[in-house]
C-alpha cells in the first residue's frame, strides 16, 4: 500500500512513516475534512481504479477503515 | 457557399474587489493561506460589488472585446449570455445587454442557464447559428457572480469560486475546414442536488425558513438560499465522465491524444485538475492550470484560460485544442477547437 500511504500522508499532512492501519485521524489531530475526503477519492481512484463513496469515507475514523472500503470496492469490481 | 464558424477574438473581465487567501485564512482557523493556495491553486478571487451583476460584468467583457477592434457592436447579429445569476427573473439579461452594448435591434438574444459546462454549450449553439446561415457574428458572453450565493463561512465553496466574465466572438469564415467541433455532450440530472442553490426558485421560494443557517459536519455554515456543493460527489462524477468525454471526442474526431496541443479543461481547482491530468495521462505542459488570480469563475474559466494562453504566447501559431466543461446540472460537454 506504499503509493496509497504516501498520498494519504500528503493529504493528512503527516509523515508517511507515521501511517499504519490503526492510525486515528482524531488522535493525530489530522484534518479529516471535506477536502481530505475529496482528495482521497482521487487518490484511491488513481491507485486502485475504484471509486469510493464520500459518505462512507466521511465516517472513517482510522486508516484501516479506508482500507476496508477499498477492499470492499475492489472485490465488487473483481 | 456554406460558411464555417470560428472564434475571432476573446476578452475577459474580472471585477475589481479581491478576496485573498489571507482574508480567508483569518476566517477558517484550520487552513493557512499557503494551504489554500497549495490545494486549490488559487491565490485570490475577484468579487462583484453589491449591485454589480453578471450582466454588468458581461457588458465590461464585451466592451473590452469591441475595444480590441476585431469585431464591433455593429457586427453582432446574435447575443448568447450564459449565466446562473441573471439581472432579473425576467426579462432576459441578454436582451438588456443588446441595448446596453448598442447592438442593433435586428439581432437575436437569449440566455442560457448553465454553469461550468456553459462555454462549450455556448460554442455549439454559436456554431449552429453560423453554419446554418442564421447569423454571421455571434457574441457569446459568459458571466457569473456565484459569490452572491455563497455564505461567508462556507470554506468548501468560498475558497474556490470567483466572479468573472468573458466575451467571445464567433464569426463566419470562408475556410472549408470547420474550426469548432465535433462536440460531445452529457447530462445527468440525477446528480442535480450535488451542486445547487436549493431555495430562491419556485420549487422552494425564499422565505424566513430558507434563510435559516445551519453548520455542516465540516463546520461550514449555509442556509437553503446559499450555494451547496457535495465535493465528494462532484469529484467522483468528474473522474468518471471527463475521461469518457475525452475518449468519445477523440473517436468522433478520429484523432489521437497526441494530435491535441492543449487540453483546456474547466478550471475547477488545482487538485481536481491534477487528478484528471493523471487519469487522462496528459503531460502537465499540455493541460494548463490558469486560475491562480481568478479562481473558479464557472462558465468563464475556459475563455479566461484561452485569453491567458494567448497572452503567454501559447496560441501564437495555429493550435488544436480539446475543451471540456463539467459541473452543475450535472452537465458536461467537450469539443475540438482549432484556433
Amino acid at each position: 500500500m506504499n503509493t496509497f500511504y504516501e498520498g494519504l500522508a500528503e493529504i493528512l499532512e503527516v509523515d508517511a512513516s507515521e501511517l499504519a492501519p490503526n492510525f486515528s485521524f482524531a488522535d493525530a489531530n489530522a484534518d479529516w475534512d471535506s477536502l481530505a475526503i475529496v482528495s482521497t477519492i482521487a487518490l484511491v481512484d488513481d491507485t486502485y481504479n475504484v471509486m469510493l463513496d464520500g459518505k462512507s469515507l466521511a465516517a472513517c475514523e482510522k486508516v484501516a477503515d479506508i482500507e476496508a472500503l477499498i477492499d470492499a470496492a475492489r472485490s465488487r469490481n473483481a | 457557399m456554406v460558411a464555417t464558424a470560428k472564434i475571432a477574438d476573446i476578452a475577459g473581465h474580472l471585477p475589481s474587489q479581491i478576496l485573498s487567501n489571507e482574508e480567508l485564512a483569518a476566517l477558517y482557523p484550520a487552513w493557512s493561506a499557503e494551504k489554500i493556495l497549495d490545494k486549490t491553486g488559487i491565490r485570490q478571487r475577484h468579487i462583484a460589488a453589491p449591485g454589480e451583476t453578471a450582466g454588468d460584468l458581461a457588458m465590461c467583457a464585451a466592451r473590452k472585446l469591441f475595444a480590441r477592434g476585431v469585431i464591433g457592436p455593429e457586427d453582432v447579429d446574435f447575443v448568447i449570455l450564459c449565466t446562473q445569476a441573471p439581472d432579473y427573473i425576467l426579462p432576459t439579461t441578454a436582451c438588456v445587454l443588446q441595448h446596453r452594448l448598442g447592438i442593433r435591434t435586428s439581432a437575436g438574444a437569449l440566455d442560457v442557464n448553465l454553469g461550468c459546462s456553459g462555454f462549450v454549450y455556448g460554442l455549439s449553439l454559436a456554431k449552429g447559428l453560423v453554419e446554418t446561415g442564421a447569423a454571421r457574428c455571434v457574441l457569446l458572453l459568459t458571466a457569473d457572480t456565484y459569490s452572491k450565493y455563497i455564505h461567508p463561512l462556507d470554506k468548501s465553496v468560498r475558497t474556490l469560486f470567483g466572479d468573472g466574465a468573458a466575451a467571445t466572438a464567433i464569426v463566419a469564415s470562408d475556410d472549408p475546414a470547420p474550426a469548432i467541433g465535433p462536440f460531445v455532450f452529457g447530462t445527468d440530472g440525477s446528480g442535480a442536488q450535488h451542486l445547487i442553490v436549493p431555495a430562491g426558485g419556485f420549487r422552494q421560494p425564499r422565505d424566513a425558513s430558507s434563510a435559516v443557517e445551519t453548520p455542516d459536519d465540516s463546520g461550514n455554515m449555509r442556509a437553503p438560499e446559499h450555494l451547496y456543493m457535495n465535493g465528494a460527489e462532484v469529484m467522483a462524477f468528474t473522474l468518471r465522465e471527463v475521461p469518457r468525454t475525452m475518449k468519445a471526442l477523440l473517436e468522433k474526431a478520429n484523432a489521437t491524444a497526441e494530435s491535441i496541443d492543449f487540453f483546456v479543461l474547466h478550471q475547477a481547482n488545482r487538485f481536481m485538475l491534477e487528478a484528471l491530468r493523471k487519469k487522462l495521462h496528459v503531460p502537465a505542459d499540455r493541460l494548463p492550470i490558469c486560475m491562480e488570480d481568478a479562481g473558479n469563475t464557472v462558465s468563464s474559466t475556459i475563455p479566461l484560460a484561452l485569453e491567458s494562453m494567448r497572452q503567454d504566447g501559447l496560441l501564437a501559431s495555429p493550435k488544436r485544442l480539446m475543451l471540456i466543461g463539467f459541473g452543475v446540472g450535472l452537465s458536461w460537454a467537450g469539443c475540438i477547437l482549432s484556433i
